[in-house]
């Protein structure tokens, strides 16, 4: 295992300085500020493999367990860090949430299995909560796992399956009984190998034409009862309670700031900035990300203090999806007659790839909880609203 | 409800937020807020003196012209209290920015009795410096004798009728000065015009009015070097103040929307209301965040930092204090378009307020050219 040390021991300047002088040379120059928002496992495989061999692949697992047990301080610093320099998104399934979830739920056995094989890049992990029926009312999940003997047999639909074309691991979220009063009770969380057979991948291509997530099939999946996660029909719960401090990342400032700096290229290119029109358009933008710096701040605070986070972080998530969206959409008009192609545009400073941000900026707003989800949760667990 | 959350840790600003609630228990902003609209006045001098009772007039002001010597986190958390009780009197360009224009002068008998008198309401001192488009707009001064002779005219003077003293913006050639001028001085006379917030403007008419050369308080570089940090200290005063008025508007609207029942249930069951006042609650809470901002970095950093942090919070809070409270009156159906409805007054303070030393706007189009400058 990769030496560690006490990094929390560091003040957040320190670690920052030691974590990006090293990616700075370590991160293949090739692979930063890449187009594709997920690249497949092998597009990334270089970088994931420095990583895990310097130890610093899971920043947040305890250092027992190959992570570095970074607390939520140095966490942020790692992920600002990462963005700064246009760390590629490698596939952080196993390390973000099947991990952290064996770590609190999992057996020894579990955690003995497949913690290591997450590291080495061996398990390939993707989310198997989504059907076709159960989006927002995820609650309402058909995928069924029927008891037989020492297994249970998977029947059913998963979709919108991040990577699972590139994943062997999935953590699905199943049914297995329709019993209790309420619907969250009998879920049942399962670690499934998705090379068994009756199981069956299916690239959807995305608004961006690329194959980021897929359907997965079930057509009598047999999997050992030993890879039951936690108690058999309590699996909401566990689901629920694996994002944490996370949660605050959902709201980084990181892809709107990107946003922005490609706008700022198009616009001094375009001659927008001339344009008082465009200067007070650009105005809002760029105060309405600073300020969300400012909010970011305020929670990032709460963790520094170790304090945990209310439902009220959600409010930063709605905020920079949105922000995210306005900003893509601004360069569109910057564009012009130009707004119509798919390729990158062109500047003086290099390329400005307005479309592919455009186009992205569309799932932030529906993925980890659409925000009228979230305007959901905040009405009820911030303003106490009635039903 | 969250608020501005600053660092406390001699619980000093708990203590300054308790002491504004229960001051506002006894000196109710509301009604002070009507029958001041009604009488015509453009202060109301018993919560004035309550207030220099209390030490807030000379809150910014140092020690040795008899203020508290307190900072920016102390006067922000001031003014977002007296945002949240609708104490609607002028403390932001009184006390704040008159007072940011005598800290800044040069040491005279003058400018110790103003700084007095304002600590302890025994005088009223307003700053006249505008024209009609807000910008500085000195008057003419010519010397004569020992002193000057000055004519102009000046636009939106705070508490114009209720003023002792005028801090005169002038300039003789090429130089500006400020000068002190008493509010009974020859060839000076004033007009009011009634405020959206219940108070007076006025415009300042100065015909050939003598001023001694020892009412001069500041002269040459130093003039607007003083009207820049007071124009500074005031926005970030006012910014806290519409953060206060914003987040006290979604507390009044969501208990309204929880007691209204329409169609059998509360209105506030209604999605369609709960995402309005979410949204509502979030600009208020992004407010906050961008005043704690502008505190913190002009306490830490200072400097362009800090001038961009204001300009920041300045229109981030204006515009989530208009707003929000306009969406409130929307909320409480036609109970928010009468007059009695508390809402409506919070609205109107925030109007004025926001207009006061620049619209959200012109605000970010000066934080986009000065950034862009440096860069
Ligand atoms: C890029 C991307 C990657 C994803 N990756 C994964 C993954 O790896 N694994 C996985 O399991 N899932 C994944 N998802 C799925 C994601 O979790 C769901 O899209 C999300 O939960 C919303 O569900 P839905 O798409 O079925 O939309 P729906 O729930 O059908 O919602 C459609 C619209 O209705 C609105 N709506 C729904 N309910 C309400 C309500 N009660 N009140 C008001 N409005 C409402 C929504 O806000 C939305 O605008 C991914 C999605 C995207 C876009």
């Amino acid at each position: 295992m990769p030496e560690q040390q006490d990094w929390n021991a560091l003040t957040d300047e320190d670690f920052r300085a030691i974590f990006r002088d090293w990616v700075e040379q370590n991160c293949p120059a090739d692979l930063r500020f890449m187009r594709k928002q997920r690249p497949v496992f092998d597009e990334v495989a270089v970088w994931y493999h420095r990583l895990a061999d310097k130890g610093w692949l899971s920043p947040v697992w305890p250092q027992e367990y190959g992570g570095m047990g970074l607390d939520a301080a140095k966490h942020i610093v790692y992920v600002e860090e990462w963005a700064r320099l246009g760390c590629p998104r490698i596939p952080d399934h196993g390390i973000g949430l099947t991990g952290p979830l064996l770590i609190r739920y999992g057996t020894q056995a579990q955690k003995d299995f497949f913690l290591p094989r997450i590291l080495t890049g061996e398990h390939v992990w993707c989310q198997g909560y989504s059907e076709p029926n159960a989006g927002s009312d995820l609650a309402s999940l058909k995928t069924s796992a029927v008891r037989e003997g020492d297994d249970f047999i998977v029947n059913g639909q998963k979709i919108w399956t991040t990577l699972a074309h590139c994943a062997n691991w999935i953590l699905l979220l199943t049914r297995t009984s329709n019993d209790g009063p309420k619907r969250q009770n009998g879920i049942t969380v399962l670690l499934v190998d998705m090379t068994d057979p009756g199981v069956t991948v299916r690239p959807i291509p995305n608004l961006r034409q690329e194959t980021d997530f897929c359907e997965v099939f079930f057509d009598n999946v047999r999997v050992p009862a030993a890879n039951v996660v936690g108690e058999v029909d309590q699996g909401w719960a566990l689901a629920k309670a694996v994002l944490g401090h996370e949660r605050i990342f959902l709201g980084a400032p990181s892809r709107p700031e990107y946003a922005i700096k490609r706008l700022e290229r198009l616009a001094e290119d375009r001659g927008a900035f001339d344009d008082p029109g465009f200067v007070a358009r650009y105005a809002r933008l760029r105060l309405d990300l600073y300020d969300l710096g400012s909010a970011f701040e305020r929670f990032a605070r709460v963790l520094r203090a170790g304090g945990d986070l209310g439902p009220d972080v959600s409010v930063l998530k709605i905020f920079c999806s949105e922000l995210y969206q306005r900003i893509t959409e601004e360069m569109l008009t910057v564009a012009g007659e130009e707004a119509r192609l798919w390729d990158d545009l062109q500047t003086a400073e290099g390329e400005v790839d307005a479309m592919n941000l455009y186009l992205d900026s569309r799932a932030p707003a529906i993925f980890g909880g659409s925000n009228e989800v979230q305007r959901g949760v905040l009405a009820k667990g911030v303003l106490g609203l009635p039903s | 409800m969250t608020g501005l959350i600053l660092d406390d840790e001699d619980g000093g600003l708990a203590l300054l937020r308790e002491s504004v609630a229960s001051f506002a228990a006894r000196h109710d902003g509301p009604s002070t807020f009507r029958n001041r609209r009604s009488s015509g006045a453009d202060m109301d001098r018993a919560t004035w003196t309550a207030m220099a009772e209390a030490g807030w007039l000379g809150l910014l002001l140092p020690e040795d012209l008899g203020g508290l010597g307190l900072g920016l986190p102390e006067q922000a958390v001031l003014s977002e209290a007296l945002g949240r009780a609708l104490v609607s009197e002028p403390v932001a360009q009184l006390a704040v920015f008159a007072g940011t224009l005598l800290t800044e002068a040069s040491e005279s008998a003058e400018r110790t009795r103003l700084a007095e008198g304002l600590v302890s309401a025994a005088a009223i001192v307003a700053p006249a410096w505008q024209g009609r488009n807000g910008a500085a707009a000195p008057v003419e001064a010519r010397a004569e004798g020992e002193g000057y002779v000055l004519s102009g005219t000046l636009e939106f003077v705070p508490a114009a009728g209720s003023a002792t003293d005028f801090l005169v913006l002038a300039r003789a050639g090429q130089e500006d000065m400020l000068l002190s001028v008493p509010a009974d001085a020859a060839g000076l006379s004033h007009s009011l015009h009634p405020t959206l917030d219940g108070a007076q403007l006025g415009t300042l008419v100065l015909d050939a009015t003598p001023v001694a050369a020892g009412k001069v308080l500041a002269g040459g570089n130093a003039v607007s070097a003083a009207l820049e940090k007071a124009i500074a200290v005031t926005r970030l005063a006012l910014a806290a103040e519409m953060a206060g008025i914003a987040t006290r508007a979604i507390e009044q609207t969501v208990a309204y929307t929880r007691d209204r029942v329409q169609f059998g249930r509360a209105i506030a069951a209604f999605q369609v209301v709960q995402h309005r006042l979410v949204d509502m609650w979030s600009d208020a809470e992004f407010a906050n965040a961008s005043v704690v901002n502008a505190v913190e970095t002009c306490t830490e950093e200072g400097g362009r930092a800090g001038d961009l942090a204001i300009l920041a919070a300045k229109a981030r809070a204006g515009d989530a204090a208009v707003t929000i409270t306009r969406r409130a009156i929307h909320l409480h159906g036609a109970m928010g378009f009468t007059d009695d409805c508390d809402i409506g007054l919070y609205m109107k303070r925030a109007v004025a307020l926001n207009a006061t030393l620049g619209q959200p706007e012109e605000l970010r189009l000066q934080f986009v050219a000065r950034e862009r400058a440096a860069a």
